[in-house]
């Protein structure tokens, strides 16, 4: 042994190198023979050896046996500007699906469009979004969508080139006599400058048609007005509404924008002075609108005539003929004439029924009643409607006769959406040349010569004007997917008008804004600074157009309204989700559940209810069971579809969704539902009547659906009805919750503190009673065994989230909005009727009130973060548990899937993987099929798996998921926080579902902010805490539900 | 241990059987070859474990979602199951243990196959835990192993870690008190066999050669195994029962479980023994070492212990209506009249009232009446873990969430399975063991041979005469 530093030392002789300590020092660690040995060993193996081999051996065959995908991963070579890995691009876009519109901000990462925002600078949408605009960025990555070209051949369709394609339409075009393009509403402003460029350069006519229409207002409007547009409504400024029929929260014109404005007047700003506007809506069966509306008038449907009429009367003093009302509906309209004639120039009368003579009655009304240029006006005029039936059903007639020789569809599905489809598709056959500018192949596209692919929106450069002056852009926040061609730019290039000076639609439309937008302005002086600044904003608002006043004479119409028929009478709706039915290959929207009835997945026919005053719920025509399949007849034909008991639906009348039983939909829409649109009546005027009163029942077949999916099969907190035998008011559903013939006590339900509700004029009693219970129970949950964790959670952040039940309308932008984000994934209608959905937050719907026109209280629920979670105790693997920061976390990759936590939870927001519907498994073949017979499941795909958000871990089959509160966004608003040197805002971080919302219902913040917003909403006495007294300690809290019920009806 | 004894007691052994007629009457079904009957109903166990078996391998390969169980209702079929056979098992430990230390005679006629039973049911109840989770291949994450997480330990709060512990200590007891049992059994087998079955036995009897200072640790194992289970009796379904009994949904969290839950092991115990004992002496023809005697006793334990349950039953129902607490009024309402009273009318009816005939000596001492009632307590019993845990949580906090739930073929299948392990386990264990213990058996000859009571008897009697004024 040699010392090789000079330092290190063993004794003195070390150091001083003695010969003779060197020598035996060697002789220590060399023994005899022991150098020989080892040379000896060194050819054969020793036992460190063999055991060496033997596991590099094992460990070598086992890396060999197990297949590792190569993943190749290309780096860029120039690093575009805005892509960094990892950080979000956000885009100002706008969404458009045939006439819905909103400005949107699309937040992209590495590329891919993967969530929808809001855009908070339009004054138009206010930063909100709807299930649908959530949901449209799925669209981009539908499977189904067209990739290439496609000509017809004589064995199906061919893959064409694009040359081939535009020499034949432009031929076809220039020789055309009378070439059609039809359309839903069109709000861009350079899309409609081309085609009327086109159609004076060729015999072309543009139709317009919304497969939902409102026709007849437009044409009302335009008599009473001289325009032909939808009025600006403010519900923000109207204290008493009333709607005969016109879903406006969930359907109807713009949603969106009426939703914020009308929960501006319901959410309790002022306990002593809440002043909340009050809604009556008028209407056949339970729709979003009618469920948040203080006061509900049943009617059948053909009765919606008589009852404008009948309020007209009142109103403005008219004779209108009234009908035969029912006398609770006649004492319905009394209050709400009353109300009205309280609140002139303060109230907002609609409708959306499609018969001119109703509409002018409205106009009337609103007129007499002075709402023009207060709570209506017309500077901002509506643009999102501009379908005509008249064109529509003049274009058929038309087409019938063998006059129309080109046909070019865009966007619109007439042999699917429109009463007259079958004869529509008969008729085509004598059309010369059909071409069809289609995102994906549906009915209409399927009769084409040629398929002109179109880009997706988020693909497409262009222009919406949805309200007057109110501008929005469209900019493409991904290149083109696959080899398609935005609509307006095939248009072009067949009418011959790609030239030097416009080489694309975007420059078109640059042009356009130059010459229109650009040029009406002063603030900039460069077209190019201002094209950058509106791309920027995605907006530009303008003062918009002249105010109209009504000039027509509604008391003439008041004898053309329609007369009321007896018998079983069929209203035909519209789905928050589904729309039209173009919505539906959207999973996410097929997966979302109806507000109101919960169900998923298919169009239930919805029959009325009544309670026998014993302990049974009856069904119409003895229907006892929900998924109860029945057939009923229009005529010579009859279809069989389920149904469910609905409460608050109109006796004699049954209400289904369109929308459904698509033919060539795609693959998700594939056998959902049944179609109702060849059953709409057109009437003598040609307006398209959206019920029917030609429909007859054919019984009930007493099998069930098979897989019924509803996510909520019991409804009730307290609908209440009359006992049979003392006729005493009691909670019927309460004493019909037994299976046995029992009655079931009374407070069972009621009693429960889920749901807290008053009314305006009791705040000071009702917030007296609620903060002494509230009391009650947390000085009894102060009695507990263990100190708590609050010395913990005071210190740095505490996150929480308050929902105003005032403001939530229930209608499930969120719910998408949380499945984008979140990767949730779809299960399809099988899974969701074994009660195996996903959702992270869905939204409880409860029926109070009475039997056959309760009210509804909507309660959108969560993870509620407890900070004495039932579910982290019992988990024996602690996958579950609390952070310092009062989150209530998953380690999913701990998770072992007992479900104990799922069981254990009071308010059952967790939810399995019970099967593989991620596909994240290693092994193949066990993933369940989104819809039943296509093979398809969801996200099993590339194309698919593209909307994925990196931030979130896909989570495998086999463990528990569940509201996260968006720790990504959490932790990314933790960061920027931090990288500005600056304490966290509550505005640093939104979750999913707060930035969804279109009425600000939901407040995400941190508890141990003061000054945040959270903490400024958790200071309302109206709050309370769901199930508190359980000691759970949730993080969330609800704001009490307060109505503005006319209390002269309730007595 | 053989004692002056009682007149009153009835014989125990009967048939006048000589100490080498016992050996004989024990041994031979080991040694005979099997007969049709044993034979088909081997095969018929074998393939209903085949198919638990493929319906095990179909959960794991597919996922829990091949199952009924859903949102709302987590556990169903699985959590009922393990808790019906851990169940079972009690009555093995309580024989076994509870009535040696009590010195009851009549234990040694049964308790060979009781331990038995208990051993194969809590084989097939800790199936369950294994299978029900979602990621079966990860379940080691229990296990408090070192590990290079952090380490990450498993929680300790969680009362399904208590379960593990308690399941896998119970299970190490049992296993070792039967073997403890069988030694001397096997030495006998093995005195009397040939060939390989010689060398077998040779090696599972570990050498016993009967010799005093064998049978002077044997006793003193028996006894110290004895105290370790007894606690176990009481301690296993209490901790079972915890899993409810902790949480916070109405009709779990109530502090009765515990005694309610140990009663009812017992009573599905006792009841599962009668099943199963009254088949074997059929078919092993061992009328003379199970007697109607031990029939009887298990019937008055069936009876006590079933009264015990009937009263918590009734004790919940009071509670939760005193209680003034709407969510548990509402659950125990949901229970007796909701969507699954059938399960709660079947759990009183087999649990409460059948029982209550054992009130008559002449029902409680007759074989076929005891069978069927045996049947009754165990379809009770398994009634009663379905209410408790499916029809709870199917109508718990929050209406919107409320849910039904239907079993598919897998869970049906795995649970047929576990009948399939469970008598595929028996059969083999009565051709290869002796079914009653013939040491013990043997060392309550004199005093509860029927020849022997007789003696005693005539003697006692004779006493009596002579001595009028006695005592």
């Amino acid at each position: 042994m040699k010392t090789t530093k000079e330092t290190i030392w063993i004794g003195e002789e070390d150091l001083t190198r003695d010969e003779q300590f060197l020598q035996n020092a060697q002789k220590e660690t060399s023994l005899p023979g022991a150098t020989d040995l080892a040379v000896e060993n060194n050819l054969s193996s020793n036992r460190r050896d063999f055991l060496k081999y033997l596991g590099f051996g094992v460990g070598a065959a086992a890396m060999a046996s197990c297949e590792i995908p190569v993943k190749r991963a290309i780096p860029y070579v120039v690093k575009p500007d805005t892509i960094v890995p990892g950080v979000a691009t956000y885009y100002a876009t706008t969404f458009v699906h045939g006439a819905d519109v909103l400005p949107v901000t699309v937040k992209t990462r590495e590329g891919r469009p993967i969530k929808i925002e809001g855009n908070s600078l339009s004054s138009f949408s206010r930063g909100g979004t709807s299930a649908r605009a959530q949901a449209s960025v799925l669209d981009l990555y539908d499977i189904d969508r067209l990739r290439e070209p496609m000509s017809k051949a004589t064995d199906g369709w061919a893959a064409a080139d694009w040359s081939d394609i535009d020499k034949n339409v432009s031929t076809a075009l220039k020789s055309a006599r009378n070439a059609v393009l039809l359309t839903p509403t069109i709000m861009s402003p350079s899309a409609l400058k081309l085609i009327s460029d086109m159609s004076a350069k060729f015999n072309l006519k543009h139709v317009q048609y919304d497969a939902i229409s409102s026709a007849a207002m437009l044409d009302a409007n335009e008599e009473s007005f001289g325009e032909r547009v939808i009025p600006d409504y403010h519900f923000d400024k109207a204290d008493v509404i009333v709607s005969f029929g016109a879903d406006f929260l969930g359907t109807w014109i713009s949603p969106v924008e009426f939703a914020a404005d009308y929960a501006d007047r319901r959410k309790v700003k002022d306990l002593k002075n809440p002043n909340l506007s009050r809604h009556f809506q008028v209407e056949t069966g339970m729709s979003l609108s009618g469920s948040n509306a203080d006061h509900r008038a049943v009617i059948k449907p053909s009765q919606m005539g008589s009852a404008i009429a009948y309020v007209y009367n009142k109103v403005a003093g008219g004779s209108a003929p009234t009908g035969s009302l029912s006398d609770n509906a006649k004492k319905v309209l009394d209050a709400a004439a009353k109300n009205l004639r309280g609140a002139s120039g303060h109230s907002i009368v609609i409708s959306d029924s499609n018969n001119k003579a109703e509409q002018m009655l409205i106009n009337g009304i609103n007129a007499v009643l002075g709402n023009y240029g207060k709570t209506m006006g017309f500077a901002h005029a509506s643009l999102q409607r501009k379908g005509s039936d008249k064109e529509l059903r003049a274009f058929l007639r038309d087409m019938q006769a063998g006059n129309v020789d080109m046909l070019i569809t865009w966007g619109a599905n007439p042999a699917y959406n429109i009463p007259e489809a079958a004869a529509f598709v008969e008729a085509a056959s004598k059309v010369k040349t059909k071409v069809a500018l289609a995102y994906k192949k549906d009915e209409t596209t399927l009769l084409a010569d040629h398929i002109a692919p179109i880009h997706h929106n988020l693909e497409s450069w262009g222009d919406v004007e949805a309200k007057k002056g109110m501008l929005s852009t469209i900019q493409p926040t991904i290149s083109p997917l696959f080899e398609t061609r935005q609509a307006e730019e095939s248009l072009m290039t067949w009418a011959g008008m790609v030239s030097d000076e416009t080489p694309d639609y975007h420059t078109y439309v640059k042009m356009n804004w130059k010459s229109t937008a650009f040029a009406g302005q002063s603030q900039f002086a460069s077209f190019d600074t201002f094209w950058n600044y509106v791309l920027q904003d995605g907006v530009f608002e303008t003062s918009g157009g002249a105010e109209a006043s009504f000039g027509g004479n509604a008391a003439s119409y008041g004898s053309r309204v329609t007369k009321p028929s007896a018998g079983l009478e069929i209203d035909f709706i519209e789905k928050v989700a589904l729309g039209d039915g173009s919505y539906a290959n959207n999973p996410w929207l097929q997966e979302m559940p109806d507000p109101v009835t919960r169900c998923s997945w298919g169009n239930y026919l919805a029959v009325p209810v009544s309670f026998d005053g014993n302990r049974n719920f009856e069904g119409f025509q003895g229907v006892e069971h929900d998924s109860e399949i029945v057939e009923i007849g229009f005529g010579e034909n009859s279809i069989t579809t389920p149904c469910i008991k609905q409460f608050g639906q109109a006796k004699d009348t049954m209400s289904i969704a369109l929308g459904y039983g698509r033919g060539a939909g795609g693959t998700c829409s594939k056998g959902i539902g049944v179609d109702l649109y060849p059953q709409l009546p057109v009437d003598s005027e040609g307006y398209t009547q959206y019920y029917s009163t030609e429909v007859d029942w054919k019984g009930s077949t007493k099998r069930k659906e098979k897989w019924y999916s509803s996510v909520q099969y019991h409804h009730t907190m307290g609908v209440t009805a009359p006992e049979g035998e003392t006729g005493e008011i009691i909670n019927a559903d309460e004493q019909a919750i037994a299976t046995l013939p029992v009655k079931g006590f009374q407070g069972s339900l009621v009693d429960r503190s889920i749901i807290r509700r008053a009314h305006a004029d009791d705040l000071h009693d009702f917030t007296h009673d609620l903060q002494h219970e509230r009391e009650h129970h947390q000085y009894l949950n102060a009695a507990g065994l263990y100190p708590g964790h609050d010395d913990l959670y005071n210190q740095g952040h505490h996150w929480g989230m308050h929902v105003d039940l005032n403001a939530c309308t229930g209608c499930g932008a969120c719910t998408v909005a949380c499945m984008a984000e979140n990767n949730v994934p779809v299960v399809g209608k099988k899974e969701v009727a074994r009660h195996h959905e996903m959702t992270w937050l869905r939204i409880d719907r409860y029926y109070y009130g009475d039997v056959e026109n309760p009210s509804v209280v909507y309660q959108p629920m969560m993870c509620q973060h407890c900070d004495n979670a039932p579910c982290e105790n019992v988990c024996p693997v602690n996958a579950t548990n609390h952070s310092s920061e009062g989150l209530n976390q998953m380690a999913y990759n701990r998770c072992v899937g007992t479900r104990y936590c799922a069981n254990n939870c009071p308010y059952k927001v967790r939810r399995f993987n019970w099967l593989d519907y991620t596909t994240a498994d290693t092994w193949p073949d066990n993933e369940p099929e989104l819809v039943q017979g296509t093979g398809l499941e969801f996200g099993a795909d590339d194309l698919t798996r593209m909307v994925l958000n990196p931030d979130v871990t896909v989570r495998s089959r086999g463990v528990i998921e569940k509201c996260s509160f968006c720790a990504q966004r959490l932790q990314e608003g933790k960061l920027t926080a931090k990288k500005e040197g600056r304490k966290l805002r509550d505005a640093d971080v939104k979750t999913a579902c707060q930035t969804a919302c279109p009425t600000g219902a939901i407040t995400f913040g941190d508890r141990n902010n003061p000054d945040g917003e959270l903490m400024t909403k958790f200071a309302s006495p109206l709050n309370y805490i769901a199930l508190e007294e359980v000691n759970v300690q949730s993080s969330v809290q609800y704001s009490a539900r307060i109505n503005n019920k006319d209390k002269s009806l309730e007595a | 241990m053989s004692a002056p004894i009682s007149p009153v007691r009835q014989p125990l052994i009967t048939g006048s059987k000589t100490y080498h007629q016992i050996t004989e009457d024990l041994c031979s079904p080991t040694e005979r070859a099997p007969n049709a009957t044993w034979v088909i109903a081997f095969l018929i166990s074998v393939s209903v474990l085949g198919f638990g078996l493929f319906c095990i391998a179909w959960t794991i390969w597919k996922g829990i979602g091949t199952w009924g169980s859903n949102r709302t209702i987590g556990w169903a079929w699985d959590i009922t199951n393990f808790v019906w056979w851990i169940g079972i098992g009690h009555a093995g430990t309580l024989i076994s243990a509870i009535l040696l230390l009590f010195r009851q005679k009549w234990r040694t006629g049964v308790n060979r196959a009781a331990e038995a039973m208990t051993i194969f049911a809590v084989l097939c109840a800790a199936l369950f835990p294994g299978i029900h989770v979602g990621r079966a291949w990860v379940v080691f994450y229990f296990f408090p192993y070192p590990n290079t997480r952090g380490p990450l330990w498993p929680n300790f709060n969680s009362p399904l870690l208590w379960d593990l512990f308690a399941i896998s200590t119970y299970f190490t007891v049992s296993l070792l008190f039967w073997y403890t049992g069988l030694v001397p059994d096997f030495a006998t087998v093995r005195d009397r066999a040939k060939g390989i079955r010689k060398k077998v036995y040779t090696f599972l009897a570990f050498g016993w050669t009967g010799a005093a200072k064998h049978w002077q640790r044997w006793e003193s194992l028996s006894l110290v195994l004895a105290g370790i289970a007894t606690p176990l009796v009481l301690s296993v379904h209490t901790i079972v029962s915890f899993d409810f009994a902790t949480s916070v949904i109405p009709g779990w969290h109530t502090t009765i479980f515990p005694p309610y839950f140990v009663a009812g092991a017992i009573f599905s115990g006792f009841a599962m023994v009668q099943t199963l004992m009254l088949i074997t002496r059929k078919v092993l023809n061992l009328q003379d070492y199970i007697t109607v005697e031990h029939i009887e006793s298990m019937n008055k334990v069936i009876l006590a212990t079933g009264s015990i349950v009937g009263v918590a039953y009734l004790t919940e129902l009071f509670i939760a209506w005193y209680s003034g607490y709407i969510y548990e009024q509402f659950a125990f309402f949901n229970r007796a009249v909701g969507i699954y009273w059938w399960s709660y009318f079947g759990m009183m009816a087999c649990n409460v009232i059948s029982p209550q005939f054992f009130w008559n000596k002449k029902l409680r001492r007759s074989i076929t009446f005891t069978f069927f009632m045996s049947i009754f307590i165990n379809i009770g019993m398994w009634f009663e873990r379905f209410v408790i845990i499916a029809t709870t949580l199917a109508r718990d906090y929050l209406p919107s969430s409320w849910s039904f739930y239907k079993p598919t073929w897998v869970e049906v299948g795995i649970y047929l399975g576990t009948m399939g392990l469970f008598f595929t386990l028996y059969l083999i264990f009565v051709r290869v063991a002796p079914v009653v213990a013939i040491a013990e058996v043997k060392s309550i000859l004199k005093a509860g041979g029927d020849q022997y009571v007789e003696k005693h008897k005539a003697h006692h009697e004779k006493a009596e005469l002579e001595a009028p004024a006695h005592h």
